[in-house]
């Protein structure tokens, strides 16, 4: 009974060993980025999306003549896993990506958890990482090889709360956030916020990602009258159900969704009572600004996700340029000379300013995006853009 | 035969884990890692099929082992050793108190109650700041000493609770759970005391899945709550099923096949998810008896006459 | 009081969801003897199809409530389509083993959900209405669509109840789940019970995503979070039990409306896991389970 067992196993093994070994050499004209993102669940979107950015940024750089580095030209190629938003599986993606394909750029990953694994495995084997995950440990000088690519909580709380408290006389504000890690970030710093503006938080409550019955809690903010409510994290179309309910049973005050990513599902779910409705984290493709350039990334996204692009797949997009300049500006292909050269590279990012990477202040090493904040406000079914504030140190 | 059963399980074990050394500790080493979590993983819950009950709470003892050494490594600074001893006696002692006041609960409705214990219990470490909340505890490695050799270490451990359980399941002990799924009152008659014996078969999986949680901890390095979902017991199921719940060497059948297909199925992006449940259902459909059963009954059958019985029959 | 009054009809609302997916849940365990862990694609499928049809047929140039009835029929006939081919191709060979049919299950989940995102996407759709505003009952605010969802749960389950105790139907089933040997004795055809009564089941689930559309968030992963509810509510009820699935139901509505309120919906999520151990162990096979 156990013989063909012992076989099968000393098989299984051998097969295993040799494919440890079989990894094409990698010519010199071709780096993989890595992705590490959801593909599957409620976190879908995010990641087809950013895939496809990345493999839309890889082959702009291709056509107009690639990334040059001592006197060679190189191409980006984009392998992309699924991290199903969990710290095992991305501890999986970690393996496939690091060990596996030997990935040395990791151009996008998403979810804190699965992040957190991911980038265990990446600073002790020398692998540049960007990430969209919020949450100030996960920078600092600990984790040299670390950049963030779109703004976090910490970039936008403040100026977003500062614009609302000035454009609404607004004493008293209550916050509701998925029980997730982008929900637990959140809320820390947007109660830090609210306080700083001078608006007083009166609650702050949890709900269970994937449920869809809001009612009570809505029976529960809207019993406390408050001036605003803020929804921080909370998915657009989850955050639609919530104003919803919050307009049946009559409240009509301030409606922020101080890190909401777009307005369709806030449309689809809520209707009219998502209008006026503050956005922090979105993209307006709406107004006089926008180029056809723009306009071209989004139809795209549009027809791979069925929903209008947003800030967690452009940081994606615009990792891809600044590992470009960062190269360049190296004049080296190794992830520790590449982030080195980060630190004062400059690029052009998706929103058209001239960005590079700061925060030195906050986390102890420039290791942040430098990106607009880029106030929205659902008028009228559209998402109009409101403000943008620009990030203090750009240059 | 037994003697020589465990002869020759130590000598596969053993050798198992000189083999994966030549996997190294690359990609290679850490699905040498997964195969043997998983496998333990599906052991014990074929070992708690030994008393007629379905653990859905395996996953639950898992991940209190798993943080358990996570707390262990990093918030108290105890050493390796001990901080598996604590995800072991952690385990122990919860699913002592678990099972004693569950188990006189059955079949389905005892499924539930598993079910609803990991998920409570998840929530429980979403909301532990102290426990890293929903982004995770970090920071959980092995010792240095063992460094590339780290899978070797699992399996041998791995390999080691595998032929525990399957001792004990050949033991007199084991023979008293059996009777107990096929009739306690029988078992009652005779006076042994029937609940104590299915809270120690319950607490002797959970102690080592308490333990396969550690090493799963300090593999990944980081764990989160989302880790120890009712999925992952349902994935552990869907090992013992496929490789097949009669013989001992199934779940480690199951867990091969599954995760190997998981690691071929991540190239496909968002088609893993159905590339793998298609997998299960076949296995379901057609292998009723998990690969090792139809293996098994090719072997009788090719004994028997020339013609081989079809598998899959009605039951 | 008013709050009281508010809560109250909100459980009510919320109840009458759970209340129709336990129905189907417990019917399947009822004649087969086996749990279904799909259960909950079928009602996201409905939701799809109807989200997807709504806006097809108002472009062709129906009314509104015309496009949704005929998108309500469409989501309940394909999801039933699916649910019977789901029964011949799989459940049909796992009847009454508890281990291997919940195994099927949890693949269909996967295998079904993955193409489902496939297919629809991963994004929320819009759904209009069937009627849209509020309505105000006893000073309370409550949405017209919620109230034609309750309407809708409870004539579908006084219907279930009637059927069961009147028609041939009906009666087959309960002999069937009484005990399936005796009703094959007594000439009971086991296999088209089964089929009947799986694809019943389904239909009932498909009623409740098609109705639930127009206020939820309409994704692929819409019925996860119901199905652990519905399960809940079946196993509290007491497997099989009609009557336990509503009281199943409305206990878990009730927990989720007023711990939802007075706490957050995270801790009421805790509390009814907690609760459900407490009840099961003091009444085993649940509060009307009898097997």
């Amino acid at each position: 009974m156990l013989h063909p067992a012992i076989r099968h196993l000393f098989r299984t093994s051998l097969v295993i060993a040799c494919s440890a070994h079989v990894g094409l050499s990698m010519a010199n004209e071709t780096i993989k980025l890595g992705l590490s993102v959801p593909l599957s669940g409620s976190g879908a979107p995010w990641g087809v999306g950013a895939e496809w950015l990345c493999r839309k940024a890889a082959s702009e750089i291709a056509e107009s003549g690639g990334v040059k580095v001592k006197g060679q030209v190189v191409n980006f190629e984009c392998v992309t896993y699924d991290n199903k938003y969990n710290a095992a599986e991305g501890a999986k993606v970690a393996q496939a990506l690091v060990n596996k394909d030997d990935v040395k750029f990791v151009a996008g990953s998403i979810g804190t958890a699965p992040v957190r694994a991911l980038q265990s495995l990446t600073e002790r084997k020398g692998v540049l990482l960007f990430t969209t995950a919020w949450g100030a440990s996960i920078k600092g000088t600990n984790y040299p090889l670390t950049f963030t690519q779109m703004n976090t909580t910490i970039e936008i709380a403040g100026p977003l709360t500062g614009f609302i408290a000035k454009a609404h006389p607004i004493k008293t504000v209550a916050l509701l956030n998925p029980n997730d890690a982008t929900g637990q970030e959140t809320e820390k710093t947007a109660r830090k916020a609210w306080e700083a503006a001078g608006v007083k938080v009166v609650s702050s409550d949890w709900y269970e990602r994937g449920s869809s019955e809001f009612q009570p809690v809505a029976a529960k903010l809207s019993a406390l009258k408050p001036d605003g409510i803020d929804l921080c994290s909370t998915p657009p179309a989850d955050a639609g159900l919530v104003f919803k309910e919050l307009a049946g049973l009559g409240w009509n005050g301030v409606k922020i969704v101080e890190v909401g990513t777009g307005a369709s599902g806030l449309i689809a779910t809520g209707g009219n009572a998502a209008q006026g409705v503050y956005l922090g984290a979105a993209v307006s493709l709406d107004g006089p600004t926008v180029t056809a350039h723009q306009r071209a990334l989004d139809d795209g996204v549009r027809k791979a996700t069925g929903d209008s692009i947003n800030a967690v797949q452009i940081g994606i997009y615009d990792a891809v340029y600044a590992l470009k300049a960062a190269m360049e500006r190296a004049q080296s292909t190794e992830p520790a000379d590449v982030a080195k050269a980060m630190s004062s590279v400059t690029f052009t990012s998706f929103y058209g300013n001239k960005s590079g990477f700061g925060g030195k202040a906050v986390y102890g090493t420039p290791q942040q995006m430098m990106l607009p904040v880029i106030v929205t406000q659902l008028k009228d079914g559209k998402l109009v853009e409101v403000a943008r504030i620009a990030s203090g140190e750009q240059r | 035969m037994n003697e020589r059963f465990f002869r020759q399980g130590l000598l596969a074990v053993a050798l198992a884990a000189l083999l994966s050394v030549a996997a190294g500790s690359g990609y290679a080493g850490n699905l040498v890692i997964w195969i043997a979590i998983a496998a333990v993983l599906a052991s014990t819950l074929r070992f708690v099929l030994l008393i007629g009950e379905l653990n859905f709470a395996v996953a639950a003892f898992f991940g209190l082992g798993a943080y358990a050494s996570g707390a262990a490594t990093t918030l108290w600074q105890l050493p390796f050793g001990l901080s598996i001893l604590t995800s072991g006696v952690v385990a122990l002692l919860a699913s002592a108190a678990f099972g004693y006041v569950t188990l006189r609960v059955k079949g389905p409705y005892f499924l539930l109650i598993g079910f609803a214990f990991t998920e409570a219990l998840r929530i429980l470490y979403t909301r532990s700041e102290w426990l890293g909340g929903n982004s995770g505890m970090v920071g959980i490695f092995p010792p240095a000493v063992l460094g590339d050799y780290f899978p070797t270490f699992v399996v041998a451990v791995a390999g080691a609770l595998i032929l525990l359980l399957a001792r004990i399941e050949h033991s007199h002990l084991g023979r008293v759970f059996v009777a107990i799924r096929d009739n306690d009152s029988v078992v009652r008659s005779v006076g042994i005391p029937v609940h104590a014996m299915k809270v120690l078969c319950f607490c002797i999986a959970s102690l080592v899945a308490g333990v396969a949680g550690a090493l799963q901890a300090f593999s990944n390095n980081v764990i989160s709550p989302l880790d120890f979902s009712f999925m992952l017991s349902t994935f552990a199921l869907a090992y013992l099923k496929v490789g097949g719940e009669r013989h001992a060497l199934g779940p480690v059948v199951g867990a091969v096949l599954l995760v190997l297909l998981a690691s071929v199925a991540q190239r496909f992006g968002g088609s893993e998810q159905i590339f793998y449940g298609a997998a299960i259902v076949f296995g379901v459909l057609f292998m009723p008896d998990g690969l090792t059963g139809w293996l098994a009954r090719r072997r009788t059958a090719r004994a028997k006459t020339a013609l081989p019985s079809p598998a899959g029959e009605m039951q | 009081m008013q709050t009281l009054l508010q809560l109250f009809f909100t459980a009510l609302q919320i109840g009458a969801v759970y209340i129709l997916f336990a129905l189907g849940l417990t019917l399947i365990f009822g004649v087969l003897r086996i749990v279904n862990f799909a259960h909950g694609q079928f009602f996201t499928l409905s939701a799809l199809i109807v989200s997807v049809a709504v806006p097809w047929f108002a472009n062709g140039g129906s009314p509104v409530w015309l496009a949704y009835t005929l998108a309500c029929l469409c989501g309940v006939i394909v999801t039933s389509a699916l649910g019977a081919l789901v029964y011949e191709v799989g459940f049909k060979r796992v009847e009454r083993d508890m281990t291997g049919s919940f195994i099927l299950s949890a693949g269909f989940v996967l295998m079904i959900e993955g193409v489902f995102t496939k297919l629809f996407g991963g994004i929320v759709r819009p759904v209009p209405p069937l009627v849209d505003g509020n309505i105000d009952v006893f000073g309370i605010s409550v949405a017209a669509q919620r109230l034609v969802l309750c309407g809708v749960a409870a004539a579908l389950t006084l219907l279930l109840t009637l059927a069961l105790g009147g028609t041939r139907f009906g009666k087959a089933l309960r002999a069937v789940s009484i005990d399936h040997q005796a009703a094959m004795l007594q000439g009971i055809s086991y296999r088209r019970i089964g089929f009947g009564g799986f694809v019943a089941a389904t239909a009932i689930g498909a009623v409740a995503g098609a109705l639930i559309a127009p206020v939820a968030a309409v994704s692929p992963t819409l019925g996860d979070a119901y199905l652990v509810k519905g399960f809940i509510a079946v196993v509290i009820g007491g497997m099989g039990s009609v009557p336990g699935a509503i009281l199943g139901g409305l206990f878990i509505a009730f927990v989720e409306s007023f711990v939802g309120f007075y706490f957050d919906p995270s801790v009421a999520s805790l509390a009814i896991f907690v609760l459900v151990m407490a009840v099961l162990l003091v009444r085993p096979k649940g509060l009307l389970g009898h097997e």
